[in-house]
């Protein structure tokens, strides 16, 4: 989840989410007990012998946040029995990020990597060199179901330098708005459709006493991802190359008449005092409570929410879920999807295992189990229909497969231009900065890295 | 014996700020503890000083108890504190009592470049210190944190322990010296244990910053058996403000503060000596 | 051995492992820490790329640099104003004035001194949400309409909030700090001023300020030094320097640009600015604070 990246309130060194068990107890079992597995061994046995399966040492790293580490532990497990010769190294918990990184700049890599969390940046890590590029074994590669991986995939791999694709979605899921269907049905407010429909319900909100759109002002960049953003793309006639071009950094991308048009209705919002005075200080737990207690009809966020949030949900609450609000009437509905990724180390020493970890954990029945455990939607097409996945996220998955609705590309900014537009951003929302602030600071951080 | 007549008007004044300063440290703990013994519905529907409601929650203190590592966590930070004082005491006092007692070549350079030092900041060095542990093998152990603790407690210790040497009367030395007790043997028997309330203040108050350090236990070490109870608690905190688990969250900083303010309590006395050892010099 | 061998050994022994031991974890991180400063490095390859004072230069342009070096010495005077003036009234309340309960003002008032800093943050931040937390909370109690103040949130609350803590985390050390110093003060120079008719003023400002002054220039540099390297800690739990980076200090924009945004170099250079800004300041005020001791004399 894009969320848990700056998510926890404490320094955001080592975030978020560490289940009692994590880490260290797996792998310390799997490190006693086969210290006779040499490397050379592994290059004589693989492929040839399937029926002992992979040999050698296999590390894997992944961030412990939001997802907890439970479907890991299972995939692993499981990857572990069909290899019983392989031995497995598993380096996670909420911190793993900053503590590999030492061992990423000397190039003792693990062999597979799953980029999320606070210090993680994919972009950042391609430009650092550290991934290898997947671009031919993307092409060929098939599950162990043997269903071709590009396939059945919801959201493709991210290209770079135009058709480079060095990383793998692994989570898949859409920004957007959220509010209580019953609360509305209560007041006789309407789910917005478009942007007049917006401003109009939220003038009764604001008529009713509360705030009409709250959000989390400690990490703008859920603000960003469910509203701005969409805004940009419908103000580009739904067209979302808008976001790959601002990715790559393209001169004037951030201060055309899309963006001038989204930033326009932001401040709309502003003017109107539509936007919650408070939300500027709010974190994303307090920002999402107070949503819950109807101080606020709208919270930009992810799909997780709902997951999230399952004990604080209120009797009769009722999760109702917008993609976009900013097209104009009879326009599409934009999706913002984000993703996680899991990429294979660059300097990879088990680069057969790690190829092989990825054809098993891109599953569909893996699929569904991340569904049931974590709530949330691995990129994978599973029918997802019996399962424990939140109602929410098969509402969202009704939109994705509408006509109706134009998915835009996934695009992750650069460091840099990603701080600088929060920044903007949160400055805008309060009426500290104009719009054409908003650009010239862009413009400027891009033309920064651009150099 | 004081005499001195006390204008009532500011006498009244300071009974107010006295108790309104009390009022500002004593009332978060007790209002930690009301909380720790909330649910979620009244942290957001009543007031925050609102008392909790019957029954009282004791399970959040099992369930945080269950959940998280305390024992472990407070068992290491103990380790690393007692550890990195033991250290560096030795450390400091044998430097401190060359520099104080002796006209060496070169010692204001020295005791100027320790001093220096406490103007440090440690993050400058992280990085590469990160590098070093891990090349020394020291990354997620307790000797590494232990290492990097000494070494940051150093020239605090240096540094109050030079000045609490040179008060040290020069008689004693002397006389052990004619008893025929060599350097060495001088400094551990006759001026180090004079030096006792020193080393206590050093340790006293190195031991308050080792405790509570963060950045460095959350850096070097990733192993949850291994975290030191700022870490612990920090990793607790976010989870739980990520699951909005306040009650629980409530508890568990609770039961990290709990053992230590006995802890001070019951020492209160020695603690109170010992900063004033090393405070008037 | 001859006298001055021996002499010789003693002096290898007692200073040689402490000096080892402190180049080896000190000033060697610090001196590739300042090294860095001088090369375009992500923190993510074993590439650097020598820049020079590139990276200084960038300092010098850099607007957020000018706030976080502001917000620093915002913090330094305030915690320095306010911790001296409140530790100093406590130490004397306690020591001079003959109040009651004194010893149990002593040890309550250390409290927050063994808390950790992750914890004040969580209790701080709670007090100041601004829906939910106490201060709106209780300010609402006064007003007709509910009192909505980010105080977090707002540039101009913003740092104020920020300051709170930090004083109140601190005014039990620094308080046993000066209890010592007054303690340590000889009775008779008290007596003689109440045989002079003295007032209570009177023997603070001729008697007790003059001679607990070393103590209190000691406690004032310690706040300056502490808060300059470590005042990050609290603002990074609280705000992590937002919004739009109005409550950035060295030490956290340090940490944003080095372990966020991946400029390694860069963050070693606002290191290099920190230990100059610590020197300093800390220089500076030695010469002042000694200065006023010579006028009070």
């Amino acid at each position: 989840m894009k969320l848990k990246q700056t998510l926890g309130g404490g320094l955001a060194l080592m975030l978020v989410l560490l289940s009692a068990a994590c880490g260290g107890t797996n792998s310390g079992n799997t490190n006693g007990g086969t210290p006779d597995a040499s490397p050379t061994e592994v290059a004589s046995n693989n492929g040839a012998d399937s029926s002992k399966g992979l040999t050698g040492e296999f590390e894997i790293q992944y961030f412990v946040g939001g997802y907890g580490d439970s479907w890991w532990k299972e995939v692993i497990s499981g990857f572990q029995a069909a290899n019983p010769e392989l031995k497995i190294t598993q380096s996670a918990g909420p911190n793993i990020n900053d503590q590999m990184r030492p061992r990423w700049i000397q190039g003792d890599t693990p062999d597979v990597v799953f980029i999320d969390g606070a210090g993680s940046n994919e972009r950042q890590m391609i430009d650092d060199g550290q991934l290898m590029d997947l671009t031919e074994f993307l092409k060929e590669a098939e599950n162990t179901d043997g269903e071709k991986l590009t396939d059945i995939l919801i959201s493709q791999p991210t290209a770079y330098e135009g058709t480079k694709n060095y990383t793998l979605p692994l989570v898949f899921g859409s920004w957007g708005l959220f509010y209580d269907k019953a609360f509305f049905n209560e007041k006789g407010w309407k789910a917005p459709t478009n942007w007049s429909e917006f401003v109009a319900t939220n003038e009764q909100v604001k008529a009713s006493g509360i705030s009409s759109l709250i959000h989390t002002g400690v990490y703008p960049y859920y603000i960003n991802g469910g509203l701005v953003d969409s805004a940009i793309v419908a103000g580009n006639g739904g067209d979302g190359s808008i976001l790959t071009q601002q990715a790559n950094l393209e001169e004037g991308s951030f201060s055309g008449p899309a963006v001038q048009k989204a930033l326009a209705q932001v401040v709309e919002l502003v003017d109107k005092g539509m936007i919650d005075p408070g939300a500027v200080s709010l974190n994303h737990t307090d920002a999402q409570i107070q949503w819950l207690q109807h101080k606020a009809a709208f919270i930009p966020s992810g799909l997780w929410l709902e997951n999230e949030m399952s004990k604080d949900i209120p009797e009769g609450f009722e999760f109702g879920f917008i993609p976009s609000v900013a097209q104009g009437a009879g326009e599409n509905n934009i999706v913002i999807p984000y993703t996680n990724t899991i990429a294979i180390a660059e300097k990879a020493k088990n680069v057969e295992a790690a190829k092989a970890f990825v054809q098993y954990a891109f599953t569909k029945a893996n699929a569904i189990r991340w569904a049931e455990l974590t709530g949330a939607l691995m990129n994978i097409k599973a029918d997802l229909t019996n399962t424990s996945a939140s109602e929410v996220v098969k509402e969202a998955m009704a939109f994705f497969n509408s006509d109706t609705t134009t998915v835009a590309p996934v695009a992750v900014l650069n460091a840099d231009v990603e701080k600088a537009k929060q920044d903007a951003t949160i400055a805008l929302t309060t009426g500290r900065i104009k719009a054409e602030e908003w650009m010239q600071r862009l413009e400027a951080a891009a033309a920064k890295v651009r150099k | 014996m004081m005499l001195t007549k006390q204008n009532p008007a500011a006498r009244l004044v300071t009974y107010i700020l006295l108790l309104l300063w009390t009022i500002a440290v004593v009332y978060p703990m007790v209002w930690t503890l009301f909380g720790a013994l909330k649910d979620n519905p009244q942290f957001m529907q009543k007031q925050p000083w609102a008392l909790p409601e019957f029954p009282l929650l004791w399970q959040n203190f099992t369930y945080v108890w269950e959940r998280y590592g305390f024992q472990s966590y407070f068992a290491n930070s103990i380790l690393v504190t007692v550890g990195s004082i033991l250290l560096s005491s030795i450390l400091a006092a044998t430097t401190a009592y060359v520099l104080a007692r002796f006209a060496i070549k070169g010692g204001q350079v020295l005791y100027y470049l320790y001093l220096s030092a406490m103007m440090i900041p440690m993050i400058l060095g992280l990085i590469p210190l990160f590098f070093l542990l891990n090349d020394m093998g020291l990354i997620n152990s307790i000797p590494g944190l232990i290492l990097v603790y000494t070494a940051s407690a150093l020239p605090f210790g240096i540094f109050v322990l030079v000045s609490f040497f040179k008060t040290l009367p020069k008689e004693l030395e002397e006389a052990a010296y004619i008893d025929g007790a060599g350097y060495a043997r001088t400094f551990w028997s006759v001026m180090l244990p004079l030096a006792r309330s020193g080393l206590i203040s050093v340790g006293i108050m190195n031991g308050l910053t080792i405790w509570n350090e963060y950045i460095m236990g959350s850096v070097f070490v990733n192993k949850p058996e291994l975290y030191t109870l700022p870490v612990g608690l920090a990793v607790m905190q976010n989870e739980m403000q990520y699951r909005t688990e306040w009650g629980p969250l409530f508890a568990g900083l609770l039961l990290s503060i709990v053992p230590v303010l006995i802890i001070y309590i019951i020492f209160q006395r020695q603690i109170a000596e010992g900063v004033t050892a090393g405070a008037v010099k | 051995m001859t006298q001055s061998a021996r002499r010789r050994t003693f002096f290898i022994i007692f200073l040689l492992p402490t000096f080892l031991f402190f180049c080896l974890f000190t000033l060697y991180p610090i001196v590739k820490g300042v090294q860095i400063s001088f090369f375009d490095w992500s923190g993510g390859t074993k590439e650097m790329d020598f820049i020079g004072l590139d990276n200084y230069k960038q300092l010098l342009r850099d607007p957020i640099v000018g706030t976080a070096v502001g917000n620093d010495y915002f913090l330094v005077v305030g915690k320095v104003i306010g911790i001296m003036l409140l530790a100093t009234f406590f130490a004397v309340a306690v020591t001079r004035l003959n109040v009651w309960g004194k010893n149990v003002y002593r040890v309550l008032f250390f409290i927050p001194n063994v808390i950790s800093v992750v914890v004040i943050g969580v209790l701080w931040r709670y007090v100041y949400n601004p829906n939910l937390g106490f201060l709106n909370s209780f300010l609402s109690l006064f007003t007709s309409e509910r009192v909505q103040t980010a105080w977090l949130g707002e540039p101009h609350t913003a740092m104020m909030s920020l300051l709170w803590p930090s004083i109140w985390a601190g005014i039990g050390f620094y308080m046993i700090l000066l209890v010592a110093a007054i303690l340590s003060i000889p009775g008779e120079l008290y007596e003689a001023a109440d045989l002079d008719g003295a007032s209570q003023w009177r023997q603070f400002l001729s008697v007790t300020l003059p001679l607990m002054w070393e103590q209190m220039k000691v406690s004032i540099l310690h706040i300056v030094m502490t808060t300059l390297n470590g005042s990050f800690i609290l603002v990074w739990i609280m705000t992590e320097g937002g919004p739009d980076n109005s409550t950035q200090v060295m030490g956290s924009y340090l940490y944003q640009m080095g372990f966020r945004q991946y400029h390694m170099g860069y963050a070693a250079t606002i290191g290099v600015l920190i230990l100059v800004l610590s020197l300093l300041t800390t220089i500076i005020l030695q010469r002042v604070l000694k200065r006023e001791t010579i006028e009070m004399a």
